[in-house]
């Protein structure tokens, strides 16, 4: 096993195992970089997961308090997890449901593309799919993302019949899309047996992961260390204003000093924006490399909502992958629909433990108790659509401290008129699909607590729009990244896993290129 | 209800079995039989399925005497909403008709003790095995091989998309 000493300053301390982070960690070490990786939470395996919603959720979610304001519907049905995140080496890829979409190009100019609109801090990202495209090659293939590589689709569930069958009716395009789930084997692991069980920690291994994937393949070069139930609680400067060492909690509660020749925070957005605007120091009073005020705002979260409704016949939607079903119809900006950006529709699946606590939390009664009865008669359908950045949809800390000394983080987020309008549009064609279909009765369901963490450290073009450059990397400090969502300019509208781990090779690739120029 | 088996993980405990008579809340480590008792009219009255067993609603209970044993603050919660629902009204929360109950909780909705009453309720309610049978949720699947062979895709009453969709 590889281990590195506090005082080794020659390594690259990542902070988090998860999408972004894990990935990193693995393509620097595969480069021969040496790599400290700090995860909170611990390595479980495989064999530690169950096949349980509620189980599942206790055993791997951040369950860290936050505190919530806002219009959002999440601040009231969920004011104490307004974000929802893994604390588990991992991250949340060991618990995603593996929907692997990219931006398309106008996404990526959204600032020039939509135009000017009251209220909001749109920015066009400071590189374009041409110079991003080859990175989601690289990801497509080591994630093993269906109907890339000549990699089979997910085969139709009866959940995906339910949305076919509707879509087709009413002339849209609808496919069971593209996810980084065997369905053959690939890369030493097995193909799904549709246990419907993926967003548990999945037991099989046919679905990417950090966990299974990146990690495995990092440690084995050697250069890479794992130190799990390490907490990262401060990341401190030297004179020149560089980022120098990381402090981290242990599983016994001892506070370390890991030295560092670069630091990249991938904590999932919420984590990373706290962490820097709790590292405050002479220089960067109000917290590192926030000196144009960036760090937490912007602050997205996608506009993702599901409808489930209810049929004469069963339906059995928890059988098999869980969101294997795509329609790309919304997703260009079309400004006759009369707001700005796009929308996927998926697939979506629950068992009943969650489709009755968020189908429409607060509810009671006869009536829901009519619905939910109708479980195994129930069929789901989902949007992710881009919601807009605005300045004060932010992450800032309040006055409490966690266990660790440092400040619970609040997520503050309003509503847009853009966000209200797609949102409406969007329940109306989710709702229609299944009516096409023979639904008897579709319930809207609000946003649960925030999967899509995005744009709380973003990065723009010119230091005074964000915190990072088109290489996510700080402009006030040059040898510190961000390889999680926060470092997106803006949202787009495609679940964003796919984009995080192109993003992360590609930095990659920076971080080598500069080390062996003698620049970082 | 429907032809399907329900199942819990096998690493997960398997439900707890209470008493089926009044002696049921013997099993309880914090709240007394009143307590009890009114706790089970409101998951009812709540979540009211006429066809499931009073069993299930009382081991929905006996998961809020186990949360409340571990926390007082959450305890502390349970004995105020408790008082709420039983003084909204001439007569104790248990001895009203299903109408003057809803009548009660809806009283109480905006309050923070009944939001954790009402979530916890749908938290463990949801949760139990019988539950799962009734409604027609199979559960843990991967130690029975998953739904490949299991009917992933045994709907029939529409037309199958196209191979390769
Ligand atoms: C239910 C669900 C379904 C999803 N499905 C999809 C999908 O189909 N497609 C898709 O694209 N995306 C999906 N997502 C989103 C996806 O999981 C995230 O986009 C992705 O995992 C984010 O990667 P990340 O690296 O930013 O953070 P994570 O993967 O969350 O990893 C962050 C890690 O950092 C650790 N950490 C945080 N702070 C510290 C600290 N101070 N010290 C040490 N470690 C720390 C955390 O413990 C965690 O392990 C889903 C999310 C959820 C919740």
């Amino acid at each position: 096993m590889t281990a590195y000493s506090l005082d080794d300053d020659g390594v690259v301390v990542i902070i988090g195992s998860g999408a972004g982070g894990g990935t990193l960690a693995h393509e620097l070490a595969r480069r021969g970089i040496d790599v400290v990786l700090l995860e909170a939470g611990k390595h479980l395996t495989a064999e530690d997961f169950v096949n349980d919603e509620w189980g599942g959720y206790e055993m791997l979610s951040w369950l860290d308090k936050r505190t919530s304001s806002g219009t959002w519907r999440v601040a009231k049905d969920h004011p104490l997890t307004p974000s929802w995140s893994c604390q588990v080496v991992g991250g949340t890829t060991t618990h995603w449901s593996a929907c692997c979409y990219r931006f398309i190009a106008d996404e990526l100019r959204a600032r020039t593309v939509y135009g000017e609109i009251p209220g909001t801090t749109l920015i066009d990202w400071p590189i374009t799919l041409d110079e991003l495209n080859p990175y989601y090659d690289l990801a497509e293939a080591k994630m093993g993302v269906t109907r890339t590589n000549g990699l089979p689709a997910l085969p139709a569930n009866n959940n995906f019949k339910v949305m076919h069958a509707g879509a087709t009716a009413l002339g849209l395009n609808v496919t069971t899309g593209r996810h980084a789930i065997n369905t053959i084997p690939y890369d030493g692991r097995p193909a799904t047996i549709q246990d419907g069980f993926t967003i548990t920690g999945d037991k099989t291994g046919a679905r990417w992961s950090t966990l299974n994937v990146e990690l495995p393949k990092g440690l084995a070069t050697g250069k890479l260390e794992l130190r799990a139930q390490s907490r990262a609680v401060f990341i401190e400067h030297d004179a020149a204003g560089k980022a120098s060492a990381v402090l981290y909690v242990d599983a016994e509660g001892v506070t370390h000093r890991q030295k560092a020749r670069a630091v990249v925070l991938a904590g999932n957005c919420v984590e990373s924006s706290r962490l820097l605007l709790h590292s405050k120091s002479a220089r960067f009073p109000d917290g590192l490399a926030n000196g144009y005020g960036h760090v937490g705002r912007h602050y997205l979260r996608h506009l993702i909502q599901t409808v489930w409704s209810t049929f004469d016949k069963p339906v059995h939607m928890h059988r098999g992958e869980i969101m294997g079903g795509m329609i790309d119809d919304f997703v260009r900006h079309d400004p006759a629909r009369g707001y700005a950006g796009g929308f996927y529709i998926e697939m979506n699946s629950m068992g009943l433990p969650t489709t009755a606590a968020f189908m429409e939390p607060g509810w009671w009664g006869r009536d829901f108790a009519s619905v939910i009865e109708q479980y195994a008669n129930m069929a789901g359908i989902f949007m992710s659509g881009e919601d807009m950045p605005q300045a004060d949809n932010r992450i800032t800390l309040t006055d409490e401290l966690d266990a660790y000394g440092v400040p619970v983080a609040n997520i503050h987020y309003d509503d847009h008129p853009n966000d209200l309008k797609m949102r409406s549009h969007g329940y109306k064609v989710l709702t229609s699909i299944h009516k096409a279909a023979g639904a008897k009765r579709s319930v809207e369901a609000p946003a649960y607590p925030a999967s899509h963490n995005l744009g709380s450290n973003r990065m723009a073009a010119k230091a005074e729009d964000g915190v990072l450059d088109g290489n996510c990397r700080a402009w006030e400090v040059p040898n510190l990244f961000i390889a999680d969502g926060s470092n997106f300019a803006t949202g787009g509208a495609c679940n964003p896993t796919l984009t995080i781990v192109a993003l992360a090779i590609r930095q990659a690739d920076f971080m080598a290129r500069q080390m062996a120029a003698g620049e970082l | 209800m429907s032809a399907i088996t329900a199942h819990k993980d096998p690493k997960l405990p398997p439900p707890v079995a209470l008493p089926e008579d009044a002696s049921w809340v013997g099993a309880l480590s914090l709240f007394d039989a009143q307590a009890a008792e009114t706790l089970v009219a409101v998951v009812r009255t709540l979540y009211p399925h006429d066809g499931l067993p009073e069993r299930i609603y009382r081991r929905t209970v006996f998961h809020f005497d186990a949360m409340a044993s571990k926390a007082p603050a959450a305890a502390q919660v349970f004995a105020e909403f408790i008082d709420m629902a039983d003084s909204a009204l001439p007569l104790p929360f248990r001895e009203l008709s299903e109408g003057y109950r809803v009548q009660v909780l809806k009283t109480l909705e905006a309050s923070a003790p009944f939001r954790l009453v009402q979530r916890s309720a749908v938290r463990f309610l949801y949760d139990d095995v019988e539950v799962w049978q009734a409604f027609g949720y199979e559960g843990a699947s991967v130690h029975l091989g998953g739904y490949v062979n299991r009917g992933f895709n045994d709907l029939d009453w529409l037309p199958d998309p196209p191979a390769g969709v």
